[in-house]
């Protein structure tokens, strides 16, 4: 189950209010990594959702990500339909893709259900590659973006779009708390507990899984959308299994089943990989390590090791004595 | 109708060709993780360091010199891991393991980069294997036989192993019930550590196979990943006969469907996992009834 500890609202604040100020203040360079912090982070809060709650550790994330910003691209260049309406189709979509790959893959458990995932991603990865609706290893361009001039909004203003961003990924990240604090989420959690248990209580498990699989992905599928707008140019590489790799990593690296670690993690590998790519071309090797050290570490990411060192003193100091699910637990279980 | 004949056959070589190379693949895989339960994604990136091995070997001395030098090598580097990284991983939960077999993807993939360059590297195919023989009505390349010859002539030594000597019996005791084998006096930490070398070995060999066949690239690790991780889940993780089905299902699906439904080659294979993976969770020929 989710529960706001002070620590973590503390630092939801810190980064809101750290995304704000540079939204307002970067130039163009910075409010495109903005942008792009933003989109991961909610692609790595669809993952959490169903790794960090449920053990499903998937790996076709980054293919549900796909689906979304191609099923947008498509609809709205070749079918015609008007942005908004192609947004709720391509996100409604995604979801019922998300409910059908999680309501067949519900029997697999650790590396199977991992396995079976990556078939399913690299099946949608491998058909778009070829088919030719699709463009083929070409991609699709010239996709639009959302038109808000009726509030006075033009997204086609990076500034802007930052804010839409922003506004969007507030609303996943609520989403997610209202999700997981609702009868399915807590039915979810108590599935990843003890499986047997919960259908000996009467929950039709694989209903349970499928659900909230399915509103990951349409949260991936939102994502994919908005990446859809802000590049306005996709190609199949957003459905390869390296980018749902690439998101398992970020989840890793800021904190599993935290919701606020994957936000700092997505902020975190981005900045690195830019940092880094300035500095050197084989920016892949030190995110290897640097991944190798973390989990050898056992901590359960950068903010799972924050919560770790300072979150049970607070704790304490505020006689809360519900208990958390301690990350070697988390770790083992999936 | 006899040209139509020649070109079945010829599909059926070239799929018996790939089903050998990914054969040497996932029997590495395959038992490590029946007998480890060690998920080692790294295994392409042992492949493909195996082909670059054997490709600066063969430019000292000549093929064979990289064709049995470089599965030491990679077996070498195998050594490293395992007791750098691999042993303390033993006890941790798949994703762990999924994670920092990843992290050494990334890791593999830069250090060929930084040590051997981009640029794609040729090997020659050695001056013996280099023509064409006539078989059953039609040319095939040498060099391609010789690959299917020598999967059959591993696979043949790996039956005989496990399933005629005293260490093979031991490693299928392992594989069934690690704990009792360690009480029947089994130093089962051994046989893993051994089990672990003649895997990568075993990938470092597929790799410098594969050199002359395909251009030597620092993401061939990658692309034979997935293809490799179908073979074992479709035929069962941890068995010799799960592993030699698989790559006999995988390059027969893969050759006649790009031939017969090329639109859908690739989503077949796929769909076929994803149906195994429903109907029988833990493949065709598990280790484990």
């Amino acid at each position: 189950m989710f529960r706001h500890t002070p620590l973590r609202y503390a630092a939801l604040v810190l980064l809101a209010a750290a995304a704000l100020f540079q939204a307002l203040t970067a130039d163009y360079f910075g409010l495109e990594i903005l942008t792009e912090i933003l989109i991961l982070a909610m692609l790595v809060l669809a993952l959490d959702l169903v790794a960090g709650f449920g053990g499903m550790v998937s790996l076709c994330h980054g293919a549900l990500l796909g689906v979304g910003a191609y099923g947008y691209a498509i609809l709205t260049t070749k079918a015609g339909l008007a942005p908004p309406v192609a947004m709720g189709a391509a996100v409604a979509v995604t979801g019922i893709a998300g409910w059908i790959i999680g309501a067949v893959c519900a029997r697999s458990h650790g590396i199977y259900f991992i396995m079976a995932t990556l078939a399913f991603g690299q099946m949608a990865y491998s058909y778009v590659f070829e088919a030719p609706i699709f463009g083929g290893d070409d991609g699709l361009g010239g996709i639009e973006r959302l038109d808000l001039t009726l509030i006075g909004l033009d997204l086609n203003d990076s500034r802007s779009f930052v804010f839409f961003c922003l506004a969007v990924l507030g609303a996943i990240y609520a989403a997610c708390v209202l999700i997981l604090n609702s009868g399915l989420g807590r039915s979810f959690c108590g599935v990843r507990h003890n499986e047997q248990r919960m259908r000996a209580l009467g929950l039709t498990v694989w209903r349970v899984k499928a659900d909230v699989f399915g509103l990951s992905g349409m949260i991936a599928g939102l994502a994919g959308v908005l990446a859809a707008q802000h590049t306005m140019y996709i190609s199949p590489g957003l459905l390869s299994w390296t980018v749902s790799g690439e998101a398992l990593v970020v989840v890793i690296l800021g904190g599993l089943g935290t919701l606020v670690g994957p936000l700092v993690g997505a902020a975190a590998f981005v900045m690195l990989k830019h940092e880094l790519s300035a500095l050197t071309s084989y920016w892949h090797l030190v995110v290897g390590c640097l991944l190798i050290a973390v989990v050898m570490s056992r901590a359960n990411g950068i903010f799972g090791w924050i919560e770790a060192r300072w979150g049970a003193r607070l704790e304490r100091r505020l006689a809360d004595t519900t208990r958390k699910p301690d990350p070697e637990e988390v770790m083992s279980d999936a | 109708m006899s040209a139509d004949l020649g070109f079945w056959t010829l599909q059926a070589l070239n799929a018996l060709q790939l089903s050998m190379l990914l054969f040497l693949l996932s029997i590495g895989l395959t038992v490590i993780f029946g007998l480890m339960h060690f998920v080692n994604l790294a295994h392409g990136s042992l492949y493909a360091l195996g082909a670059y091995f054997a490709a600066s070997l063969a430019a000292v001395g000549g093929y064979w010199a990289g064709f049995f030098l470089a599965p030491v090598a990679v077996a070498g580097v195998g050594v490293l891991l395992y007791s750098g990284l691999i042993k303390r991983m033993r006890k941790s939960g798949p994703m762990a393991q999924v994670l920092v077999t990843f992290g050494l993807i990334f890791a593999l993939l830069d250090l060929t980069r930084i040590i051997w360059g981009d640029l794609a590297l040729a090997i020659e195919v050695p001056a013996l294997l280099s023509g064409r023989v006539a078989l059953l009505g039609v040319e095939y390349p040498a060099y391609r036989l010789f690959v299917i010859a020598l999967g059959a002539a591993i696979f043949a030594a790996l039956a005989f192993v496990l399933g005629r000597t005293q260490i093979g019996a031991m490693i299928r005791a392992g594989v069934d019930n690690d704990a009792m084998a360690a009480c029947l006096g089994i130093n089962v930490e051994r046989l893993f550590f051994i089990v672990f070398c003649v895997g990568c070995a075993l990938a470092g060999l597929a790799g410098a196979v594969a050199a002359p066949l395909l251009s030597v690239t620092p993401d061939m690790g990658l692309q034979i990943l997935i293809p490799t991780l179908i073979v074992i889940v479709i035929g069962g993780l941890g068995s010799l006969k799960g592993a030699i089905a698989g790559s006999l299902i995988f390059g027969f699906v893969q050759t006649f469907g790009a031939v017969l439904a090329p639109q859908l080659a690739s989503v077949l294979i796929y769909a076929l996992l994803a149906a195994v993976l429903v109907i029988r969770p833990v493949g065709l020929f598990p280790a484990k009834g």
